[in-house]
């Protein structure tokens, strides 16, 4: 037995602009098209159609009937992405919907009743998921596409019509419910036929007969039977969010608010195909008649807005638009969602989304080059290393060797206080100069350093130093480099690093011990 | 005292004193300390003093510290701060500012307390002198002690290490550590 949804949402074009602007959904609201003097209403929300304001009016009729009107104009962008919104939140219920217009969906929920519950619980998992991406529905449940599409418009906001039960349910709706071509609707209502149960009591020869094919499609209509097969829709391999704006924007604050609007839209569609973003594309339409378009590559699949907005943000601090904006336009390229389990014992790091985000803050304050992990080059050059991008999800594979395993050698100590180290819990590490201070330095005969000019202080006597340590590479290079390194203790309390470059004869100070 | 005891999830922690006298040694011991665990550290290097090779051989994992270089410019080193540690899985966020600390109002000293209070890491920030005042829940200042140098015979041929006093200035808490002797091997 066939079990078909639809999904209605009423004056669908306006619902689209107050998913957009929220606060629109309160007061009357007229989608209008056309330029002045022709403009005229294309769609009307409840509140204004309650104040008389209908499609076809011009503006100046509707502002008439309504003083407190809003209007807006009509966004095919808008509307589309709404539809597809609608679609995809449907598509969270059932893996099999039918796209049947703007605002209108036939979802197939044959075998669901096992996975959710009865119609009725399925039919409210539709409102809600409807209600998730924006859009406020109505859902009638029935046993044909039909019959769910007149079920959808009558009744309670979940109108389910029990199994063998159409004929019954429907017979006492209005025929206008049906929304046929206007001669018809005259022909029908100059026979006397009110509802669709007069319609479908009408013998088919005769209708056949006498309205030829419309004839025909209006009774099975009235009778709940469906004509046409079902034809499933299949989600688009594009991820789209637009929202025009009426006023122009020229500050990024303002701007980063529609964004955030744009991608909490977005954000939602992903939550209920369970997808991921990977990248996005920004398209500004510009005053100016230009667009500006960016890509924004996110270091992380990720569905959050905050962070998504942040990237967004950043990068167009960094590249911003060369005029006012009056249309956003947000489109994803998305991944499927993977969930990761940590490690019942494995320590937290940041999460890929929080890394990302407080990298690009990072860079923007240091400076690209400024921030990364540490790696050594394969080289014996001083400060040798390179700065690769941050990953503490991919670290701790390799063996970290234990400072202090081994004691100091045995060999005679000397201690300023006569101190004897009895193990070597730590390491002492080096405090390096970027770059290296030139010094001047006086040795002795037997060519070690005596006095240090220029290093801490502006003059000091070497009181003990231990050296040469020679190095040298790449002389097989054009940057090839020789040097003695010597470690020296100074008057003035200083214990540092010496370099002399053995080509140029020069002595630098290349850190202090700390 | 150990390195495991100035690491106060939560909490933010000085280590001050004189040039040569160990706090960056004890820094980089906390690094590998960090790194040992499996966390991640992030290291705020305001004079790009950090040196990558001394801090492999005390046994830290490069690839689990985040280094910030910004190159002397100290608004940028605590704008930094204040970014990773509103950012949570940092076990450590570190701020070597050197020689030169910045000066930082109470109000600002507290208010990054409160950040590293609902971020969760512990910050730890390496200077000549104290700069956080009261927002620092442990203070230590690391004094040289002593010098040794080692050679086959009586004349020094090699730096064998530098014994460093910890003493505590500032303690907030029951389980604050007590002063402490460390040995650094060169």
């Amino acid at each position: 037995m066939n079990r078909v949804a639809c999904v209605r949402v009423p004056y669908f074009a306006a619902a689209a602009v107050e998913r957009g602007e929220p606060a629109l959904a309160e007061g009357p609201l007229a989608i209008v098209t056309g330029a002045p003097p022709a403009t005229r209403v294309v769609e009307a929300n409840g509140a204004a159609r309650e104040r008389g304001v209908e499609p076809g009016l011009t503006d100046a009729e509707a502002r008439a009937r309504c003083p407190d009107l809003v209007r807006r104009p009509l966004g095919d962008e808008v509307v589309a992405s709404a539809r597809h919104a609608l679609l995809e939140a449907c598509l969270g219920v059932s893996p099999r919907v039918e796209d049947a217009g703007a605002g209108l969906v036939h979802v197939d929920v044959t075998g669901l009743g096992r996975l959710i519950g009865p119609d009725a619980a399925v039919g409210a998992r539709l409102a809600r998921a409807a209600r998730a991406v924006g859009l406020e529905a109505r859902v009638g449940i029935a046993g044909s596409r039909a019959a769910a599409r007149v079920a959808a418009r009558v009744g309670a906001r979940v109108n389910v019509v029990p199994p063998d039960g159409e004929r019954a349910a429907l017979g006492p709706v209005a025929l206008a419910e049906l929304e046929l071509p206007d001669e018809l609707a005259q022909t029908l209502a100059r026979w006397g036929l009110l509802t669709l149960g007069e319609l479908a009591a009408l013998p088919r020869t005769g209708l056949a007969s006498r309205l030829g094919t419309p004839g025909l499609a209006a009774h099975d209509l009235a009778c709940g039977r469906d004509r046409e097969p079902f034809r499933a829709w299949v989600p688009p391999p594009f991820w789209e969010e637009a929202q025009g704006l009426e006023w122009e924007l020229d500050s990024l604050p303002a701007l980063a608010a529609v964004l955030e609007r744009v991608l909490a839209r977005l954000a939602a569609r992903f939550e209920s195909a369970r997808l991921w973003a990977d990248a996005l594309d920004v398209r500004l339409t510009l005053a100016s008649g230009g667009h500006h378009a960016r890509v924004v590559t996110l270091a992380a699949p990720m569905g959050e807005v905050r962070p998504m907005l942040t990237l967004l943000v950043l990068d167009l601090e960094a590249h911003p638009p060369r005029a006012p904006v009056v249309g956003v336009s947000v489109s994803a390229r998305v991944v499927p969602r993977r969930a990761v389990a940590a490690g019942l014992w494995e320590r937290s790091v940041p999460t890929v989304r929080d890394l990302a985000a407080v990298l690009t803050r990072l860079a923007g304050l240091v400076g690209p080059a400024g921030v990364g992990a540490a790696v050594l080059d394969d080289s014996h050059r001083p400060d040798a290393h390179t700065l690769a991008p941050f990953d503490p999800t991919a670290a701790g594979g390799a063996e970290i060797p234990r400072a202090g395993a081994g004691d100091v050698p045995s060999e005679v100590g000397f201690s300023e206080r006569g101190i004897a180290p009895a193990s070597a819990p730590g390491v002492l590490v080096l405090r390096r100069l970027r770059p290296p201070r030139p010094v001047e330095v006086e040795t002795d005969a037997a060519g070690r350093p005596a006095v240090v000019r220029g290093a801490l202080g502006p003059e000091a006597r070497v009181v003990t130093c231990a050296g040469p340590w020679r190095s040298s590479g790449e002389w097989w290079d054009t940057r090839a480099w020789a040097r003695d390194e010597w470690d020296v203790a100074l008057s003035d309390g200083a214990l540092c690093r010496l370099a002399h470059d053995a080509p140029t004869g020069r002595w630098a100070l290349d850190g202090v011990y700390d | 005292m150990t390195v495991g005891e100035l690491l106060r999830q939560g909490a933010v922690t000085e280590i001050v004193g004189p040039l040569c006298s160990g706090r960056t040694s004890l820094l980089v011991a906390c690094l590998g300390e960090v790194g040992r665990a499996g966390g991640a550290a992030a290291l705020i290097d305001a004079d790009d003093a950090f040196d990558p090779a001394s801090a492999a051989r005390a046994g830290v994992d490069l690839d689990r510290v985040l280094w910030v270089r910004c190159g002397g410019r100290r608004g940028a080193a605590l704008r930094a701060a204040d970014l990773l540690v509103r950012c949570p899985g940092f076990a450590l966020v570190a701020l070597d500012v050197g020689e030169s600390p910045p000066r930082i109002s109470l109000a600002q000293a507290f208010r990054l307390r409160l950040a590293v209070r609902r971020g969760g890491a512990a910050l730890l920030v390496v200077a000549r002198r104290r700069v956080l005042g009261a927002g620092a829940a442990l203070a230590v200042e690391t004094r040289r002690r002593g010098l040794a140098w080692a050679g086959p015979r009586l004349v020094p041929t090699r730096l064998a290490g530098v014994e460093t006093s910890v003493s505590v200035l500032r303690r907030q808490g029951a389980a604050a550590p007590g002063d402490g002797v460390v040995w650094w091997r060169a």
